[in-house]
Formats: structure tokens, C-alpha cells, sequence
């Protein structure tokens, strides 16, 4: 299975970043790094912006971060529409980085508001996917 | 560099336009262009059409728009920027016209979307983000621009009764515009009390999908002299790209760093600044994204945009008049029709002919064109 399994509903299914998945199975999120330069890439990147080196290596992230804005779907594409009303953050992780991610239905809806503090954690869904949420 | 002339204007109505096809809806809009030119076909000589293409069941469009309007062999160009494709499609004409290598050309906005099921549409409006991070979570149009919602109520106490003010508004106006698609008026209550899209979003805070078509005729200097005696110069042009990713930007999310880039470089060309404006057509595909957009023209300081609103600053008779032909939440958004809608608008009110909603002395018009979710952002400054 390639890439479409990361997601609630993959799109994509060939990449190069395609060791995150190994990543998330181990119940861990991860960055990529340049080995020239060492910038580090979340949503991790094949390929470095600064100095287009393009060899890279894993490094595990801290999914400790703050909520930035977030909103409650209730009218959604049609794979999703069984989950509706549904929750989706984004953050921005202690290393600068910021992830779009679900918001663990565990939150309380009532408590979100810019600036909260919430985890980043491995989520798995029943169709053996593979995706991270903020709870 | 010359300057660049828009001589005709022509639109469809916009709505669910079951009587139509692509190219016939082109047509409608390309001939009364040319009526309103007072012209015809033959000094077209090339034709930029613009479309969000993955929406027509035609595929590459402008091959067969181009036939349709009788503009073989000239070249023809198909421009895509998602909702802003037409306002891109004027600076891909301008270009085309300034290097000589065109005199003067149609450019033809065209979107026909009714004709897709709605689970397509739905479908399509999921892959709107970025599909490798963000769409696979279940994103979709109305989601995006809730959380930029979401961020500008908790910085500035932007409130959901503001919000709907826009609606409001732009619904009073279409109601007197005969090419919306909605040309009723509707209430603040009636706004709050729709239902939910995408929190704090709700219907009436949404602009539709709609098929129809909006053309401009465009010329060089010299010819635009010839052929008419009105015509409205484009006096500047900005475009500006932001990432795709909503993790991608910077900055508390309050406002749209593509707009505000755009701005300064439509300003800059244009030598002049957000208070010389004297009508603006603004993207208000959600309640929200018109006061965001106030706030990056620099019509209002950042967090003040509801303001403008309550005073009435942006209504017929006000400081700066926005939207007065009823705006996307009207007038329906056939994507790749809408930036030329806005500049149809803009011609007419420059032109004097706006009838009932002419801004009085109008001689500055700004339009604003998002595409998507705000990865393109495009400002279009005329001139009378």
C-alpha cells in the first residue's frame, strides 16, 4: 500500500516522503532534515528549499503546539460526510513548524480557541490509515 | 509601455443556467461585448480564455470556446487561477497587448457548473487544498475561510451579526442587478439563522455556484481610440501567489499576505492609493473574505474592516462603495467567469452607466479576485 494510506481519505499515493508512514505505524510523527544544511521540514519535504540538496534524513518531532485557528465542518465531501460535524486545527508545533491536522473529537469543542495549548498524536483509522490529530 | 484600453463589456446571467452550454454562455457574453464595442469579429486577433477547467466537462475549453466564437485561426490561450482566472486572463491579455503581438483580443471568462451532481462538486471542492496534507482530513472551500474566521473573531471580536452585514448588503444590491442570481433581499436573521457550512460559516455567509460567462474587449492604445470613444484604461495590475498549504503561511491568519502583495503592486503601477479608489468590486465568496479584503486594500486598519460596515461606508453613497452590483453572495460564482464580472461592473460604473447603483463621478475602480483557497490573489485598478 502506498501513500494513500496517511489520511482520514489519501489522495496520494506515490512520494517520495513515503517513510512517514513507518513513522506513524511505530506510533511516532516525524520531520525530514537536510544533511547539507540541516533545515528542518514539517509536512516533512523531499527536498531541501535553501540549498536544493535533496538527501535527507527522519528526525522525530515533539508534537507539543498551540492552536492557531480551527473550524467545525458540517457540509463536507462526500467520503467524509458519515463523520460530519467534524473538527479541523491548525497548530503550531514548539519547532516553528505548523501542522493541519483533525481535532481529536476527545476535545472539548467549547475549550478551543486560539492559543490553546494541544499534543499532536498518532491516529489510526479503520481502514488500517494513518494520520495525526491534535488532541 | 502603452497603455492598455478595455473598449466592450458584455455578461450572461449568472444562476443555474440549464438552457446553456460552455460555449454557448461564452457566446452570449463574447457578442454583446462586441455590440457594446459596437464592433465585430474581425480585428479579434486572439482570444484568452479562462476557466477552472477541472469543472468543465469540455476538456482544454478554449479549443472549442474559440471555434464556438468564430476566433480560429487566431491563437487562443485557456488561463486557469481557480476563481481568479478571468482577472488573470486580463493581465495575460495585457501582456499579450503590450508586446505587440496582439492589437486586440477577447478575454472570455466561462463557467458552467450546475451540470455536475452535486456529490462531484463536493468531490471537487474536497481536493480544493492541498491534496497531500490537508485535503486528505477533509477540508473543504467554506472550511478554509472559516478559520480564517474563526482567527480574525478572537483577535478583534469580529462577530457573526457583523459577518452577516455583508450578505446584507450585497443582497440589497443584487436585487437590483438583472444578471444575479439571487435578486432578493435578505435579513440579518435570516443569515444567522441558516444553517451551519463550516463553523462560524453558515449558508447565507456563502456565495453559490453558477454557471455564466463575462467578456472584455481589449485593445491597445491606439486602436482603443479607434474603435471607441469610452474606452477605460487598465492603470494597474498586481498578482501575487501565496502557499497552498494553510501550514504554509505565516502570521496569525487574520488577513491574506496575497492580497495585500497584490495591492502594493497594483497601487504602485497605478500611482495611487486605497483612498483615490472611488468604487471597488471585492472577492466576497464568504461574508467574511470582503471584510478580510477591506482590511488588506487598506480601506479599513486591520481588525476595523466591520466598522466600515456599520457605518455604512461601503453602501451606495458612502466613502468607498464595494460591491454594488451585488458581489459573488449575489450575483453566484461561476469561477472562471467572476474576475471579468467584477471588471464588467467596474466598466460600467467608470463608463457612467450603472443606472440606478452609479457611484456618482466614479473615476478610479478597484477589483479584487481571489483564486481558491487563497493561493492566488489578484488586483485590478481601472481608470476612466
Amino acid at each position: 500500500m502506498g501513500f494513500e494510506k496517511f489520511g482520514r481519505f489519501g489522495y496520494v499515493s506515490q512520494t517520495k516522503v513515503n517513510p512517514l508512514l513507518s513513522y506513524l505505524e511505530k506510533g511516532k510523527i516525524a520531520a525530514t532534515r537536510c544533511k547539507k544544511c540541516g533545515r528542518k521540514y514539517f509536512p516533512p519535504r523531499a527536498d531541501c528549499l535553501d540549498c536544493r540538496h535533496s538527501i535527507i534524513e527522519w528526525v522525530v518531532l515533539d508534537g507539543k503546539s498551540n492552536l492557531i485557528t480551527f473550524t467545525q465542518v458540517f457540509f463536507a465531501p462526500p467520503v467524509f460526510q458519515p463523520e460530519t460535524p467534524y473538527l479541523l486545527g491548525l497548530a503550531e508545533l514548539v519547532s516553528g513548524s505548523r501542522v493541519f491536522a483533525p481535532i481529536s473529537p476527545t476535545v472539548d469543542k467549547e475549550q478551543l480557541k486560539p492559543g490553546l495549548e494541544l499534543n499532536l498524536k498518532v491516529a489510526k483509522g479503520s481502514r488500517d490509515n494513518l494520520y495525526y490529530w491534535l488532541e | 509601455m502603452g497603455r492598455i484600453g478595455i473598449i466592450g463589456v458584455g455578461h450572461t446571467k449568472f444562476g443555474k443556467r440549464s438552457d446553456a452550454s460552455l460555449r454557448e454562455l461564452a457566446f452570449e457574453a463574447y457578442s454583446s461585448a462586441l455590440d457594446d464595442a459596437d464592433m465585430d469579429s474581425s480585428k479579434i486577433d486572439g482570444s484568452v480564455v479562462c476557466s477552472a477547467t477541472h469543472y468543465d466537462k469540455q476538456r482544454s475549453p478554449a479549443g472549442v470556446v474559440a471555434e464556438y466564437l468564430g476566433l480560429n485561426p487566431q491563437p487562443t490561450f485557456n488561463v486557469e487561477a481557480a476563481c481568479a482566472s478571468s482577472a488573470v486572463g486580463l493581465r495575460t491579455g495585457w501582456a499579450l497587448v503590450s508586446s505587440k503581438l496582439h492589437d486586440v483580443m477577447a478575454v472570455v471568462g466561462v463557467q458552467k457548473m450546475t451540470e455536475l451532481s452535486s456529490e462531484e462538486i463536493q468531490e471537487l471542492m474536497g481536493r480544493a487544498g492541498d491534496v497531500m496534507w490537508e485535503s486528505p482530513f477533509g477540508t473543504t472551500m467554506p472550511a478554509y475561510y472559516a478559520m480564517y474566521a474563526t482567527a480574525h473573531m478572537a483577535k478583534y471580536g469580529t462577530t457573526e451579526e457583523q459577518m452577516a452585514l455583508v450578505t446584507v448588503k450585497n443582497r440589497k444590491y443584487g436585487s437590483k442587478n438583472p444578471n444575479a442570481m439571487f435578486q432578493k433581499p435578505i435579513t440579518t436573521e435570516e443569515v444567522l439563522k441558516s444553517r451551519p457550512v463550516s463553523a462560524p460559516l453558515k449558508l447565507f455567509d456563502c456565495c453559490a455556484n453558477a454557471d455564466g460567462a463575462a467578456c472584455l474587449i481589449i485593445a491597445n492604445a491606439e486602436k482603443a481610440k479607434k474603435l471607441t470613444d469610452r474606452p477605460v484604461w487598465v492603470a494597474g495590475l498586481g498578482l501575487a501567489s501565496s502557499p497552498m498549504s494553510l501550514a504554509g503561511r505565516t502570521g496569525p491568519l487574520t488577513s491574506f499576505d496575497v492580497t495585500k502583495n497584490a495591492a502594493k503592486a497594483a497601487y504602485q503601477m497605478a500611482g495611487v492609493g486605497p483612498n483615490d479608489v472611488d468604487v471597488a468590486e471585492v472577492h466576497d465568496s464568504f461574508s467574511i473574505t470582503e471584510i478580510l479584503n477591506y482590511e488588506d486594500l487598506g480601506f479599513a486598519k486591520p481588525g476595523s474592516g466591520t466598522r466600515l460596515l456599520e457605518k455604512g461606508e461601503t453602501e451606495l453613497g458612502g466613502k468607498i462603495p464595494v460591491n454594488i452590483d451585488g458581489g459573488l453572495i449575489s450575483k453566484g460564482h461561476p469561477v472562471g467567469a467572476t474576475g471579468a464580472s467584477q471588471l464588467f461592473a467596474l466598466t460600467r460604473q467608470l463608463r457612467g452607466e450603472a443606472g440606478s447603483t452609479q457611484v456618482d463621478g466614479a473615476k478610479l475602480g478597484l477589483a479584487q479576485n481571489i483564486g481558491g483557497i487563497g493561493m492566488y490573489s489578484a488586483v485590478t485598478i481601472l481608470r476612466a
